[in-house]
């Protein structure tokens, strides 16, 4: 099988490298984004297209990192553009908000299962911030209870002290426990009466750089009962998740009722918006947050987002995701097992997670990541994968040609010790 | 916040233990040495002891106080240490005083040789290949070594290691430079590589790893480039480079 070369690609980061602070920065970069070895990645897109990115050498990917989440549908998806159009052409970013920011709560609302309101913003940063902000303003209590390796976003209370520009005093108030630990959470509980003014996680943990791990049995119903019982705020975080496993919510999907729960990234396909969305009983300690931004009530993405939910509604994304998720993750493990490896998928098939177990140190994993996205599958190495709903069955067979010939260029290239 | 103790260890565990290797790379420093037998403690409270063995021409760094001292440098305090590092205070002698005209000349002139070379004169460090990779080579041994000082002892630098998982990662440079940082309870480095290193950190050259630990070159652009790359377990890579910043605010 060919192997991808790069060569503009190199002339745009040197441009970008003399006037953009680590050339690319955030998740996309590849340093930040994991490219190992970087020589095997493309670092610049020049258009997308349903399931697939074209970089600006001329090189096909099939995306399975889905910008991080937003592609949910396809990129450039002919509906959706169409409203974000026709509602350009009445105004995005104005001085008073659009009709469609109405129409989107409404639809939220009623989509939504644990959504008496919706609250809007543009990156899952600043919902989560909200509702933080909200839990506090809720409760007159100070801390915040997390999960080990839940992320979400950059604000100086989410990321970890010892990073570049986080003082202690950032984090002092927030506690973070190991995943589908009850009794920490309970004992938590009970050292801290009247202290703990929220909750916050996502579904599922799913962090970075590590294995995801679902929900254990009995987990959320008893989080729920717990935070009702001692008045913490349930914060669900479906930044990541969200109208992936279920349009009405993943709490919904595992069974339970957040008080406040967090989307952004596949709520309007690319168009960026976020959305706080909770219960009644929270709505008025929301509005007393002061929180805005310059264009958190553009009109365009708002009218993105009402066809996404549309389409995604009529096609059954979640559902369809699943399917999709499900049979390549079974396919890539066979395939890796017909070569020698084992491969452990985790997570939900609509974003999985998935890591060569051969070596301790991982050093594999990359390597095959590496040589499947030489040939056309973009994966990352850290991080979970995700699926849309225009990838095909014709897509997750391409996919799993490359996966092989990709194993076998690891096979040949890492000698490996008998097994 | 810079804490004076840690600057102190670093001082000691990364600065003057480097003296070692500037033995075995500079002919100056053996020749200057050669002849004397000398074995210096520097005594700080509250601070692991250094004890430098100098034989042959060569110059052996122990931590602790395993190795028999022929003189002991006693410091009153972290800060004591400190200022004698920076030239303004002198140490005193309690054991060794025989020893006192190694400490002035020779010892002396072997750290000023040192100095020479963590100091650099920027346009020697241009024009003369040789002095430029001693000169890198010792300042990225300080580097990694205070590392371990900043992960054992700053509060920063301890919650950046409870974040790296137990074993070791190999930091190269080619052939050039080549030092292994081990998590075992405590962050300790030695020279070589580890067969059994669990995270990589790479460079092409020495003119990269210079300028990176420098602060001259953009790291992240390197990285774009090819010219660092990292493999294996990144969390400890990760950490290492929040730890490599963290030390940079000690020795600037
Ligand atoms: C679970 C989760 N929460 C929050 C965020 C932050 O979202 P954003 O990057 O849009 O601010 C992310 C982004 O990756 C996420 O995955």
């Amino acid at each position: 099988m060919d192997t991808y070369v790069y060569k503009k690609r190199d002339e745009l980061f040197e441009r970008a490298a003399a006037v953009i602070p680590s050339g690319i920065y955030g998740h996309l970069g590849p340093a930040e984004g994991c490219f190992i070895p970087t020589s095997a990645f493309p670092f610049f897109a020049e258009r997308a297209e349903g399931a697939y990115l074209y970089d600006v050498d001329g090189n096909r990917f099939i995306d399975y990192m889905c910008a991080y989440g937003p592609n949910v549908l396809g990129y450039n998806h002919e509906e959706v553009g169409e409203a974000a159009r026709r509602q350009w052409e009445k105004g995005d970013c104005m001085t008073l908000p659009a009709e469609s920011m109405v129409e989107l709560a409404e639809l939220l609302v009623d989509t939504v299962d644990s959504a008496d309101w919706a609250y809007f913003a543009k990156n899952g940063g600043d919902v989560t911030n909200l509702a933080m902000l909200t839990a506090r303003a809720k409760t007159g209590r100070d801390l915040i209870v997390k999960f080990v390796g839940g992320y979400h976003g950059v604000a100086p209370w989410m990321q970890a002290y010892g990073s570049p520009g986080i003082l202690k005093s950032d984090v002092s108030n927030i506690i973070t426990l190991p995943w589908n630990r009850l009794d920490l959470f309970r004992d938590l509980l009970r050292k801290n009466p009247g202290r703990i003014a929220g909750l916050i996680s996502t579904p599922y943990s799913h962090p970075a750089m590590y294995d995801s791990e679902l929900p254990a049995e009995g987990f959320w119903s008893e989080v729920r009962s717990l935070c009702t019982e001692h008045g913490v705020v349930l914060i669900v975080d479906d930044v990541r998740a969200g109208f992936r496993l279920d349009l009405r919510g993943s709490d919904y999907y595992y069974g339970f009722k957040a008080d406040l729960i967090c989307f952004s990234k596949a709520i309007a396909n690319g168009y960026p918006v976020a959305a706080l969305c909770g219960q009644q009983a929270f709505r008025n300690a929301v509005g007393a947050v002061f929180n805005t931004g310059s264009f958190w009530l553009s009109a365009v993405p708002f009218a993105a987002a009402i066809k996404t939910i549309e389409v995604l509604k009529k096609i059954d994304g979640p559902a369809l995701m699943h399917r999709l998720g499900e049979k390549l993750t079974n396919g890539l493990s066979d395939i890796a097992q017909t070569h020698g490896f084992t491969l452990l998928v985790s997570g939900e098939p609509a974003l999985w997670n998935m890591r060569l177990t051969d070596d301790e140190s991982g050093v594999l994993h990359q390597a095959w990541v590496a040589e499947c996205v030489r040939r056309g599958a973009f994966f990352t190495n850290h991080h979970n994968l995700f699926i849309n709903c225009a990838m095909t069955d014709a897509d997750i067979e391409k996919t799993w040609e490359i996966a092989d010939d990709a194993f076998r260029a690891v096979r040949k290239n890492h000698a490996m010790k008998a097994r | 916040m810079i804490d004076s103790t840690v600057l102190a260890s670093i001082n000691l565990h990364a600065v003057l233990r480097n003296l070692e290797t500037l033995t075995q790379l500079d002919a100056d420093a053996e020749d200057l040495l050669n002849g004397h037998r000398c074995a210096i403690r520097f005594s700080v409270p509250g601070i692991d002891r250094l004890t430098l063995t100098f034989d042959q021409g060569r110059c052996q760094a122990a931590r602790g106080e395993a190795v028999p001292a022929s003189m002991n440098l006693r410091f009153s305090n972290a800060d004591h240490l400190n200022l004698m590092i920076e030239g303004k205070k002198n140490p005193l002698p309690t054991k060794g005083f025989r020893s006192i005209g190694f400490l002035k000349r020779q010892f002396a002139g072997a750290a000023d040789l040192l100095s020479m070379y963590l100091r650099p004169d920027i346009k020697r460090l241009k024009s003369d290949p040789d002095f430029f990779r001693m000169a890198t080579v010792l300042f990225a041994n300080t580097a990694f070594y205070a590392a371990a000082e900043v992960a054992n002892l700053d509060p920063v630098g301890q919650a950046l290691l409870a974040k790296i998982e137990p074993g070791s990662i190999n930091v190269t440079a080619g052939d050039d430079f080549q030092v292994c940082l081990t998590n075992d309870n405590g962050l300790s480095v030695r020279q070589g590589s580890s067969a059994a290193a669990k995270a990589f950190m790479s460079f092409d050259s020495l003119e990269t790893l210079g300028g990176v630990l420098r602060g001259e070159l953009d790291g992240f652009v390197c990285i774009g480039r090819g010219q660092m790359s990292f493999k294996g377990r990144i969390p400890m890579i990760d950490n290492l480079n929040k730890l490599l910043l963290r030390v940079e605010a000690y020795l600037s």
